[in-house]
């Protein structure tokens, strides 16, 4: 896996340490990064916050971090939302990462896991948070075992503040929503629950979940070190700091970079050494959307990437080469997302089969006449209506086909032949563990 | 013979009608209402009802049960027979005729409004203060359920009596679900990770 981290990276900060020198150890950690004195200092209370963690939640919304899982809400507006509940907050870490496209979680687990347990502790002493509990995939056995030692190494030196707990959902697609994963923890089966909004607290018995990305609260670690405006040198002013973007497809050396907020989109492709120019890229996984290479000298934030129809969701990028067909790879995609639904609501249920086996009739160029309008009509009833964000994402990805590759949906229409459409694929699709 | 009288006559009986009618209906609705809201507030689910269908299905019936309730009220209003005024509508206690069964029907209205647009605006209020307005609505139904049998015309009829008699045991029997479940939860409910915790996988202070 030490492949994955490259060496070459614009700038290191969450994987500095491994950068740096090589191991990820308590030592080395602390060597490179430092030791936040909070953790030194008195927990908040329950209903009262120590003056060092009001502080720190100002400079978590000074620096404007935005959740890295791929929703990029703002980070310190949820600390805010399960303050106001007044119930004991439980800081749960969620690494479940179930984009197959994403490898950017496991890799900072598995290269800077003191950075982000850093991060969850810090959280849980400035809201006085019961204990933390970390969610990972029960396939990534590795990942475990390097964060149980990890969790072990801190016990030992007396480090560990917070009583943490590890966790190990099923590794589906969407027990990576926060909603879902809340459900699994209560002891349900790991699925979407509805909510008035984004912001809704999300509670565990007596207490409430404060859910957060591995990568966002590495963040916060060094946000707690090095302040807001430090953060914010880095990136550009609408999206601030670094992230993680996992780089696939048709690049040389695929993984995990760090890169700023608002690297052009053909810089972020350059560092994977593309084999030719890649004809378009999946931005944002598979509920973002795909971009043309004539939009590859976009900023990657969340803003440009929503302008052209696409998303920077949990930060994936994938290098569609000239080899593989547009039209059949999002089929692919949208026959995995409806193998991957929960099977709640209708859009759903009902919609994403229909969507997809349209899309398959697309690339195969078997469509009937009145194809294309019924692929519209079905993405603009699916839209907004599900549980969860689950439908949406994949009708933004058909959306961003539609409109952003007029030419070759319509020749697709036509029933031209493509040679690609039998290609192999760039993408990771894994297994559908669902229903 | 003069026919006006007999036209007026016949539209009034026909109002008197529709607020009896839309009355028992907005009744019927409102207890199927509170009991999807004590399920929904319980966490029912199973394989074939996910719970926000539950929610679902309690947010189209409180919408439809409002509609028979402003007919309802509408209704009353208009009806020349019995003169209340609007203000009697919306101030409890102000109106003349029966000035007790109308103004807790009042009463329980206004608690219906605030309930109602809490959650229409629930987006952008405090989930916690939505809750507080939320339990209204047990303090509501019941005074509306006093309203139609104090008021209601048809209240001494023997199949509104056992409509009367459906609605509030589905509402008891809700209730004792309710309690029972979280009563049964109780030892799960103090530990947030209960479900899912296993020995010895804790590490860090007090552990």
């Amino acid at each position: 896996m030490t492949a994955l981290v490259d060496q070459r990276v614009v700038t290191p900060r969450l994987l500095a340490c491994v950068q740096r020198t090589g191991a990820f150890d308590l030592a080395s950690h602390v060597a490179v990064h430092g030791w936040p004195k909070a953790l030194d200092l008195p927990p908040s209370r329950r209903s009262r916050l120590a003056p060092w963690a009001e502080e720190l939640l100002t400079d978590i919304e000074d620096a404007g971090l935005t959740g890295r899982g791929g929703a990029a809400f703002p980070t310190a507006r949820k600390l805010r939302a399960v303050l106001s509940t007044r119930r004991r907050p439980v800081v749960v870490v969620n690494a479940m990462e179930g984009e197959p496209a994403s490898m950017k979680d496991q890799v900072l687990l598995s290269f800077a896991p003191h950075l982000v347990i850093d991060g969850a502790e810090l959280l849980a002493a400035a809201i006085g948070a019961k204990e933390v509990l970390i969610c990972l995939p029960d396939d990534r056995i590795e990942v475990g075992s390097v964060l149980r030692a990890t969790l072990a190494e801190r016990d030992r030196a007396g480090l560990l503040r917070s009583p943490v707990h590890v966790a190990t959902p099923p590794g589906r697609y969407l027990v990576g929503e926060e909603s879902a994963l809340v459900d699994w923890i209560r002891g349900g089966p790991g699925l979407p629950v509805f909510r008035p909004s984004k912001g809704a607290p999300l509670t565990l018995g007596p207490c409430v979940a404060l859910v957060h990305n591995a990568e966002t609260l590495a963040h916060v670690a060094l946000i707690a070190r090095h302040g807001p405006e430090w953060f914010r040198s880095a990136g550009v002013p609408g999206a601030p700091g670094t992230c993680l973007v996992t780089l696939s497809g048709a690049v040389a050396r695929p993984g995990v970079y760090e890169i700023e907020m608002g690297t052009p989109v053909a810089d972020i492709i350059d560092l994977g050494d593309p084999t030719a120019t890649p004809a378009a890229a999946l931005v944002g996984g598979y509920g973002g959307g795909w971009i043309p290479s004539s939009a590859f000298k976009a900023p990657y934030t969340p803003s440009a990437m929503r302008e052209l129809g696409a998303a920077t969701g949990p930060g994936i990028l994938v290098a569609l080469g000239s080899a593989s067909c547009l039209i059949a790879e999002t089929a692919r995609i949208l026959g995995w997302l409806a193998a991957e639904r929960a099977g709640q609501c209708g859009p759903c249920t009902y919609g994403l089969p229909a969507i997809a086996e349209d899309l398959a009739q697309l690339a195969r160029g078997t469509g009937d006449r009145g194809l294309l309008r019924r692929l519209e009509r079905r993405t603009g009833q699916i839209a907004g209506r599900g549980a969860c964000r689950h439908p949406d994402g994949a009708v933004r990805l058909v959306q961003s086909v539609l409109r952003n590759f007029p030419s070759e949906v319509s020749e697709h229409a036509q029933g031209r032949p493509c040679a690609s459409a039998l290609g192999e694929t760039p993408l990771p699709l894994g297994v559908p563990h669902w229903p | 013979m003069n026919p006006t009288p007999t036209i007026a006559a016949t539209s009034s009986q026909a109002l008197w009608y529709l607020t009896r009618a839309s009355g028992i209906v907005a009744l019927l609705l409102l207890t199927g209402t509170v009991v999807l809201g004590i399920v929904t507030a319980g966490r029912f689910r199973s394989a074939n009802w996910p719970g926000f269908a539950l929610q679902a299905l309690h947010r189209r019936l409180a919408g439809i049960a409002i509609a028979f309730v402003g007919l309802h009220v509408l209704t009353t209003l208009m009806d020349r027979y019995v003169s209340i005024r609007w203000i009697a509508a919306v101030v409890p206690f102000t109106s003349s005729y029966r000035t007790f069964w109308v103004g807790i029907g009042t009463v329980a209205l206004d608690l219906w409004i605030a309930v109602a647009i809490s959650s229409v605006l629930r987006r952008w209020i405090n989930p916690r203060h939505w809750r507080a307005l939320h339990w209204l609505a047990y303090g509501s139904w019941p005074i509306a359920l006093a309203h139609a049998l104090g008021m209601g015309t048809d209240a001494r009829l023997s199949w509104v009596q056992g409509l009367v008699g459906i609605s509030v045991a589905s509402v008891v029997l809700a209730l004792g679900w309710r309690l029972h479940r979280r009563w049964s939860d109780r030892p799960p409910r103090q530990d947030p990770l209960a479900a899912r915790r296993t020995r010895g996988d804790v590490l860090g202070a007090n552990r």
